[in-house]
């Protein structure tokens, strides 16, 4: 047996040569059944067995990006995610807003939910704190107040971001926040020295895939506005896979011991901003926040 | 407008590449190409330095320092690096570990950053950029009504040098530089500031979309980048500046430790001329770390809560006072 897995995750792995001949989507439906199986086995196993199957599936969607000189896919672009995971990573229906003056505009639309298997897998007290986190939401959530918003939240806001990529690092720079951070491509034993909002990200290319192991994150950012999130034992591993000209698929790999039961995994596709001209535009929030956050410390004007 | 840099600073670029060149007698130096063929301006760059933009007023008249002048004004610069209590009182500032501002006066040995005009002084404030100045100046610095009464590095909201255009400050003085096809991005320490600027010629946004940063457009010409930047708000001040600023930056490797950055602004209803100013950027390892200015903002939080306790104890004592 190739890599010694326990047997139920080995026979799953030969039918990864199967997976090759489907499509991405029916490939999504086919994680989502066997997955729950596969997390019995050992999470060292699954690890690896994830870094086997992207490229299978990257076969499978048979697009080969267009090249950077030094010959690696050409990510280059301003991009930016559709769907409702900002609003809730998990499935959904519609719901109402919390602001009641913003009626519709402010509702919630739902959403089929891009975590695979549908449900994050939190360890009980987690689930608990989740649920506050929920109910807290307006005072809670670290987005309200302008902070970076961390990996991956940061890939899925409804604002683009834009990668320039080069051989050394790749800069990925969002519109939400003026966050930015820096991959780096050349240093694979680069420790981060700090905990950071937005990672300590080295990268490395897979094939067609751009893949970035995230760690040295806080505990201070969230996963959507539904109240998911982590701690500070979070690490992450991205998967950046060109789809087409006009859209990534982006995999993410969520692992955080403290928080979850398992690693779990997220997946959605990355659309390029075709607009003429577009740019990122500036959104410097922090004096959208001001009122919110000092308001109270105001002089008032009886005194 | 089409702004070409005055001819004193291009022959200040010519002094400086022989200068810089010196140290390793590379006078043939060639710059690196990307492999697309644009000149390779890519790195970490540093831009402290001891040398201040404009000429103090005790060496008007003398260009440039001597071998000696500058090696006692990096003693000195030198040694002020200790730290020490703060007066009685005084709460006190950032430890000499937070600060950054260099050690070194510039490797001309130019006595201000400033090139143009000659004497090395921004030129004369409009009547105009006087009057809101002082405006400025007049608003009640302490203690604070509200967030809106700090400037805008304590509000976090642009930093004191990440600009455009960059001027050396006492912290967070180094800038990475991306190539890709189409494209250069700085992204700056301070505050976070990254700055992707396009090179297909596409023209700057419609006058009435503004921003605190403006909007780059940049170009090439023979090895230098040439950065546009208009569009500001009037909001973003830069030495009294107003939305009119019109900032043109060049960027030329000189060597292959040596990025030569210069600057031309201009805004006729806040100086009476253009001016412009030439800073020797200096290779570095870094890394550019993540500078979470705002997510971390206590200071915001505690002078807002200290001036109401002020408030509050002043009212507290007149009352008594009364009775």
């Amino acid at each position: 047996m190739l890599f010694g897995f326990p047997s139920e995750t080995a026979s799953a792995f030969a039918g990864i040569r199967i997976l090759a001949a489907l499509t991405s989507k029916e490939f999504g439906s086919y994680m989502s059944g066997t997955m729950r199986n596969l997390f019995r086995g050992a999470f060292a196993a699954v690890a690896v067995l994830a870094v086997a199957v992207a490229p299978a599936a990257g076969q499978t969607a048979a697009y080969k990006a267009p090249r950077t000189a030094d010959g690696k896919p050409d990510l280059n672009g301003i991009w930016q995610a559709l769907g409702t995971a900002y609003w809730d990573v998990e499935g959904h229906a519609a719901r109402p807003g919390a602001v009641v003056a913003l009626g519709a505009t402010g509702a919630v639309p739902g959403g089929l939910g891009v975590v695979e298997g549908g449900e994050i897998p939190y360890q009980p007290w987690a689930a608990a704190k989740k649920k506050e986190n929920a109910k807290n939401w307006l005072t809670a959530d670290p987005e309200i107040k302008c902070f970076m918003p961390g990996v991956p939240r940061a890939t899925y806001m409804p604002f683009p971001f834009q990668i320039v990529q080069t051989p050394k690092s790749i800069l990925m720079t969002y519109e939400f926040a003026n966050a930015s951070r820096v991959i780096y491509m050349d240093r694979p034993d680069f420790e981060s020295p700090v905990d950071t909002w937005m990672g300590h990200a080295r990268g490395r290319w897979e094939g067609e895939t751009l893949v970035v192991d995230v760690t040295s994150f806080n505990d201070q950012t969230w996963f959507d506005r539904a109240g998911n999130f982590h701690s500070d034992a979070l690490h992450v591993v991205e998967r950046y896979t060109a789809l087409s000209p006009a859209a990534l698929r982006y995999d993410v790999t969520i692992e955080d011991a403290k928080v979850f039961t398992r690693p779990w995994k997220m997946s959605m596709p990355l659309y390029r901003r075709l607009d003429k001209n577009v740019q990122l535009l500036e959104f410097k929030c922090v004096e959208f926040v001001e009122e919110l956050m000092y308001g109270p410390l105001r002089k008032k004007p009886s005194q | 407008m089409n702004h070409r840099f005055p001819a004193a600073v291009i022959a200040v670029l010519s002094l400086a590449a022989p200068a810089a060149g010196q140290v390793t007698t590379k006078r043939t130096w060639t710059p690196p190409r990307t492999s697309w063929g644009e000149p390779d301006l890519q790195g970490i760059w540093d831009f402290a330095t001891i040398t201040p933009l404009e000429r103090p007023s005790e060496l008007a008249g003398k260009d440039v320092l001597t071998e000696q002048e500058a090696t006692e004004r990096e003693e000195q610069a030198t040694q002020r690096r200790v730290d020490r209590p703060p007066k009685p009182g005084d709460t006190g500032s950032y430890n000499q570990f937070w600060f950054d501002a260099g050690t070194k006066v510039i490797a001309t040995k130019r006595t201000s950053l400033v090139v143009d005009p000659p004497e090395g002084r921004i030129p004369p404030l409009t009547p105009e950029a006087r009057k809101r100045g002082e405006a400025r100046v007049a608003l009640p610095p302490h203690p604070a009504t509200g967030p809106e009464d700090l400037n805008l590095a304590t509000r976090c909201i642009l930093g004191f040098n990440a600009g455009p255009p960059m001027a050396p400050g006492a912290y967070n003085n180094n800038v990475q530089l991306f190539q890709a096809p189409g494209y250069v991005a700085l992204l700056n320490e301070m505050v976070n500031d990254a700055r992707i600027i396009p090179l297909d010629g596409r023209p700057h946004l419609p006058q009435n979309i503004r921003q605190w940063r403006g909007d780059s457009r940049g170009r090439w010409e023979g090895p230098t980048l040439v950065v546009d930047t208009t569009n500001f708000r009037d909001e973003t001040n830069f030495r009294e500046s107003s939305r009119n600023l019109h900032v043109v930056e060049r960027f030329t490797r000189v060597d292959a430790d040596t990025l030569l950055y210069q600057f031309t602004v201009d805004d006729p209803t806040t100086w009476t001329r253009p001016w412009s100013a030439a800073v020797p950027m200096r290779k570095t390892e870094g890394p550019i770390f993540e500078y979470a200015c705002h997510e971390g903002n206590y200071g915001m939080f505690n002078i807002l809560t200290g001036a109401r306790a002020e408030e509050k104890a002043a009212a507290e004592a007149a009352q008594k006072g009364t009775r």
